[in-house]
């Protein structure tokens, strides 16, 4: 009987190897979505067209705009506490002769999911809708929504033609 | 040839092992094993208890001697344990029941009680899962981890497992027993709350990612000897 019950050490001691060595405290999961835009050309409405020097604030937030150039699809955080997010977008951003700001509004109902013990929850977006404020001199021509739901960062949410 | 050569082996060995035990005086001590009820108390959670706040749990142990070797086991708890976590912070409360049996493995010398044993639990909770808090995990950007006070409770949750149990036990005094015990876990099926997980549970405590689980115990136990016997 004592050799297995040294098998019986071995197995057991290898159960607590696989099991302790196991970090699920760590969050590596996909949390919250950020909103994603992809630009496209107002003239060729197929064609995806990049920005240039675009700058993004997020009214109510302390930190520094988000800076994108040369890109033709950004990702920006939306608000989890409040059920929208204020967007200035400022295109040509570092000429102040050709520099325009167009505000824009994403509506939502954002809801909790549990992702797990080490990321907590992270918020899906429903009901999105967007508005643009027409300040009579717009640089974005034309929204449209892909989706109303955002659950992922996957695909695109919204077109922006310019 | 050989094959008779080898039965009349056996055929002497036969003889010899009879002869032996013709020659076993009356007057030789014959061993008893204590047979009975052991009845105890789990002394980790008490200790961890009086350490950390978060951690309250009460478990009673007992085991019945079916045969030399084998013994049926079973612990009855109740645990209510809060576990804080980066995001979220919950409560778990409820009680637990496992049985199963332990297999001493130890030869003992003489009259002797002590064990080294393996065994085998199936495990059973009925519990309930108290969100205390919680954080939406966003984009640091936006640097608004508020955390959410919720206060959201998950009822009549259960769980089923089993364990693999590897122990030792000495008997200190006269049929009191000190043990130290190592569970290690695997869960069966659980029933989840809607939007969150059984991350503790009762009895099984932590679960981590594969669904598996350690424990330990410290009992003190006292054999209540119903009878005694040759094997």
């Amino acid at each position: 009987m004592k050799f297995k019950l040294e098998y019986l050490f071995f197995f057991i001691i290898t159960f607590i190897a696989i099991t302790g060595c196991e970090r699920d405290d760590i969050c590596i999961d996909e949390i919250t979505p950020n909103l994603v835009i992809r630009f496209y050309d107002f003239e060729d409405q197929t064609e995806t067209k990049s920005i240039s020097q675009l700058s993004v604030k997020i009214i109510g937030i302390e930190n520094d705009s988000l800076f994108f150039s040369g890109t033709d699809s950004i990702f920006v955080p939306l608000k989890v506490t409040s059920n929208n997010t204020q967007f200035v977008f400022t295109v040509n951003s570092n000429d102040a002769a050709l520099l325009n700001r167009d505000a824009l509004t994403v509506n939502y109902s954002a809801e909790a999911v549990f992702v797990g013990r080490s990321c907590g929850y992270k918020s899906i977006f429903n009901n999105t809708t967007y508005d643009l404020t027409d300040d009579g001199n717009m640089w974005i021509q034309k929204i449209e929504m892909i989706t109303e739901q955002i659950e992922n960062e996957t695909t695109a949410h919204v077109k922006i033609f310019h | 040839m050989l094959k008779y050569f080898i039965n009349t082996a056996f055929l002497l060995c036969c003889i010899v092992s009879l002869s032996q035990e013709n020659n076993l005086q009356p007057n030789d001590t014959i061993i008893k094993n204590k047979y009975g009820l052991r009845v105890g108390i789990d002394l980790f959670n008490p200790v961890s208890t009086f350490f950390n706040d978060d951690r309250k749990g009460l478990e009673l142990v007992g085991d019945y001697r079916v045969s030399k070797k084998f013994y049926v086991a079973a612990e009855l708890g109740y645990m209510d344990n809060t576990t804080d976590e980066d995001y979220i912070n919950f409560t778990t409360n409820g009680s637990y029941i496992k049985a199963g049996f332990d297999y001493n493995a130890y030869s003992n010398w003489l009259d002797m009680e002590n064990a080294i044993y393996i065994g085998m639990r199936y495990g059973f909770s009925t519990f309930s899962q108290t969100l205390n808090s919680f954080t939406i995990n966003n984009n640091p950007f936006l640097d608004d981890l508020a955390v959410a006070e919720s206060g959201q409770k998950f009822e009549n949750l259960n769980a089923h497992w089993v364990e693999f149990v590897l122990g030792i036990k000495a008997e200190l005094f006269n049929n009191l027993f000190l043990g130290f015990s190592f569970s290690g876990k695997k869960m069966i099926t659980t029933k989840e709350p809607d939007n969150f997980k059984n991350l503790f549970v009762p009895g099984f405590n932590r679960v981590f990612l594969n669904n598996s689980g350690f424990g330990f115990n410290y009992t003190l136990s006292y054999l209540i000897p119903l009878y005694k016997k040759e094997k």
